[in-house]
């Protein structure tokens, strides 16, 4: 797949490639395109199968010597388990309007990038192998044979999708490109060909209940380190419960907002908020991880590692559930866990217990979007709310993929921000709420060696930030997402460096006036916010 | 940056800035893929065309900046908007600069018989040395955004030493881990 030039290529810079059909041209696989593989140990202790040691650039990918029966047999089961996936291998007429839609697309400006392409890749198979026309015509009826050098494309470009949706979304057909992946890369997995930064988490949510691996001691531990910096800059000392049975709701979140920058501020937030509300509820550390990376590596993965959820919900029997910030959280909260491992009878339908309110939305799965929630308690005026300590950022707000496309929550995250903050600005109307931009490291491709990767998909995402900087100063970017809020600081510092990112309940904890707090200079961030000096605590404060 | 253009051969080449600009354009669109360059070409809106129109937006004001006195900053500033996008494709660091450089052929085509007619070959190579002055400071701009790129890799692999070692406690790197990062850093910087 990849060779070193000879001196004749190095010498040929040429500004026209090739004008030949995508079958004819080869992929050649890229260093800071692809991310590393699957360690043969994280491979292993979950069951899958053949786990081994393999790199993308070598000819040997140490495949079974039955991998093509392997993958064809299963690509012929997931032909007859999931209905969708015939359907979208067979009806897609090539028309070309999810082609420009892909952020990858947009930002590499390589035509495998475009969502018809991509799905081409599997497609071709399945025509010329699985249908008859494609078995007698090949290429005529635009089918192939399945060779190694076949799959190592459809390796490569399937980690070049972060099932977003967005290009299903313009499908005329409804063809949901993403699940075609999903199911890409679910045959990939049948020959232990996953790649690290998703097989770890895996391995080690199913270890010990979150992708980091943190054991309850430390969960708990890097909990109350956020609870001693919300003492050092509010004067509130929370002690927050875990593991307490009885307990009305259980809170759950991505573990990253538990370690990772920025994402701690948004769980000072949360924490803060529930103390303010004196909640009752508790965190969890075995269902540590709302997050589930085995949605992006084989559908039974993700449903075993969905399962904890409500294992643990019902073994502390809890009430209902309420999520934290999180993108593909949702997604499968909102598509799949109620099928996964529910229903949850033993649950009950969640209702606020400080406003009343019933979210009948949430009846089916029970659980409850911490912005759904936090927006509900700003309509009945439950909080007392100081946006001008937020009046130094022009705040801007992402719709992180899931949540927009996944469950369709548009508004509230809205109706929170204009209320904390005094300065916010819509990005252009084709980037955000449906039709928002991914922001190029999802579907567990936030590793760092595939960073050009990353900053390509990043692009139009990125672009859409630059506009409302340039025209409205905008410096920080809100989102709703751990991942987000993770991979969006790089792409930033590369495209707009000038603007920061956060999540939406860290702008909540910062304009929340609680009962009982010292003067605050200072953000949850232990940065100065500008005229809040020592002078600060006769500020206005705004009841909503 | 260079000299300033002789008078003639200035109103020559602003007069003949329209067909040469689009030819430019019509090249860096053709330096992707068949498919790509077409979809470059078509779509007009800014945010459904990332690429196109950071292309746009840069080469007709840098045309104007490589006739007339350029002002370093906003040359190098227009540059950095072409060539920032193209440091992170498919592209080698040549023919990622090699589009300045596309810009003497196409110019030639355009205004050389005039040129060589009236006499000013002496005056029309120092104006391609201008040209080379451009695709050089884009040099160094594409050698800037991918010190960037390996900065920001080598900084989110610093964030996550855990993974690195195989298990460092989190909890550690998150209070005393900052002295402990700094510390990293510094020892990487020396070695």
């Amino acid at each position: 797949m990849t060779k070193e030039l000879t001196p004749q290529e190095m010498l040929r810079i040429d500004l026209t490639p090739p004008n030949r059909d995508w079958m004819d041209i080869p992929t050649v696989i890229k260093p800071g395109i692809y991310c590393y593989p699957a360690k043969p140990e994280k491979v292993e202790i979950v069951g899958m199968p053949n786990p081994h040691v393999w790199s993308p650039l070598d000819d040997d990918w140490g495949l079974p010597d039955d991998w093509k029966e392997t993958f064809l047999n299963g690509m012929r089961e997931r032909l007859n388990k999931h209905r969708s996936f015939k359907i979208f291998m067979d009806i897609c007429v090539r028309c070309g309007a999810c082609a420009d839609k892909c952020h990858f697309f947009l930002g590499s400006g390589d035509p495998k990038n475009m969502p018809v392409a991509r799905a081409e890749l599997i497609r071709s198979i399945y025509r010329g192998e699985f249908t008859r026309a494609g078995r007698i015509l090949g290429r005529l009826a635009g089918g192939r044979k399945l060779t190694e050098d076949v799959l190592k494309e459809i390796w490569y470009y399937m980690f070049q999708c972060t099932e977003c949706r967005r290009c299903s979304l313009f499908c005329p057909y409804g063809i949901d490109t993403a699940e075609v992946t999903i199911i890409g890369r679910e045959l990939i997995n049948l020959f232990g060909l996953n790649i690290n930064w998703i097989q770890e988490p895996v391995a080690n949510c199913y270890e010990t209940g979150n992708h980091l691996g943190l054991l309850p001691h430390t969960f708990k531990q890097n909990v109350e380190f956020m609870c001693m910096d919300i003492e050092e800059f509010v004067g509130i000392n929370i002690e927050p419960p875990f593991n307490r049975k009885g307990a009305e709701i259980l809170f759950v979140t991505p573990s990253g907002d538990v370690f990772a920058e920025p994402g701690i501020y948004t769980l000072m937030g949360y924490l803060m908020l529930f103390e303010h509300l004196g909640l009752d509820y508790t965190w969890s550390t075995y269902a540590s991880e709302g997050g589930n990376f085995g949605f992006f590596t084989a559908l039974d993965m993700a449903q075993r590692l969905n399962a904890k959820i409500y294992a643990e919900a019902k073994r502390l029997g809890v009430k209902w559930i309420l999520g934290g910030e999180c993108g593909h959280m949702w997604r499968v909260v909102h598509q799949y866990m109620n099928t996964f491992n529910g229903p949850p009878d033993f649950l009950e339908e969640p209702v606020s217990p400080i406003t009343g309110t019933r979210f009948e939305n949430a009846s089916s799965a029970k659980m409850v979007h911490i912005s759904e929630f936090t927006a509900d308690l700003i309509k009945h005026g439950k909080l007392k709310l100081n946006p001008k300590r937020n009046d130094h950022l022009k705040v801007t707000y992402h719709d992180s993929c899931n949540p927009s496309r996944g469950m369709g929550l548009f508004e509230e995250p809205r109706y929170i921000i204009k209320n904390v903050c005094n300065n916010f600005y819509e990005m252009p109307e084709n980037t955000i709420r449906e039709q928002t931009f991914c922001c190029g490291s999802g579907a567990g491709l936030n590793a760092g060696e595939n960073m050009e990767l990353r900053l390509r998909g990043g692009l139009p995402r990125a672009n859409a930030v630059k506009y409302v900087h340039e025209r409205y100063g905008v410096n920080m970017l809100s989102c709703v997402c751990a991942i987000d809020r993770a991979v969006l600081p790089a792409s930033m510092e590369y495209w707009v460096p000038e603007v920061n990112v956060c999540g939406v309940s860290e702008l909540v904890g910062n304009a929340l006036v609680m009962e009982g707090e010292h003067e605050r200079p200072t953000d949850l961030r232990g940065e100065e916010i500008p005229g809040f000096a020592k002078a600060e605590s006769e500020e206005v404060t705004k009841d909503v | 940056m260079g000299r300033k253009l002789h008078k003639g051969l200035r109103e020559i080449l602003e007069q003949k800035k329209g067909p040469i600009v689009e030819k430019w354009r019509e090249q860096i669109h053709k330096s992707y893929p068949p498919e790509t360059a077409q979809f470059l070409k078509r779509e007009k809106d800014r945010f459904s065309n990332p690429i196109g129109s950071s292309i746009e937006e840069s080469i007709w004001p840098l045309y104007d900046q490589l006739i007339g006195e350029a002002d370093p900053l906003t040359t190098k500033k227009l540059l950095d908007n072409l060539v920032r996008i193209r440091a992170v494709q498919d592209f080698s660091p040549a023919s990622a600069v090699q589009v300045i450089f596309a810009l003497k052929l196409i110019i030639r085509r355009e205004v050389f018989g005039v040129v060589e007619k009236r006499g000013w070959i002496k005056e029309y190579l120092e104006f391609e040395s201008e040209i080379d002055r451009f695709g050089l400071l884009a040099f160094d701009v594409f050698m800037e955004c991918r010190e960037k790129v390996w900065e920001i890799k080598r900084n989110d692999l610093m964030k996550r030493p855990y993974l690195l070692s195989g298990g460092m406690c989190p909890s550690y790197m998150m209070k005393r881990g900052i002295k402990h990062l700094e510390k990293l850093k510094k020892e990487i910087t020396q070695h």
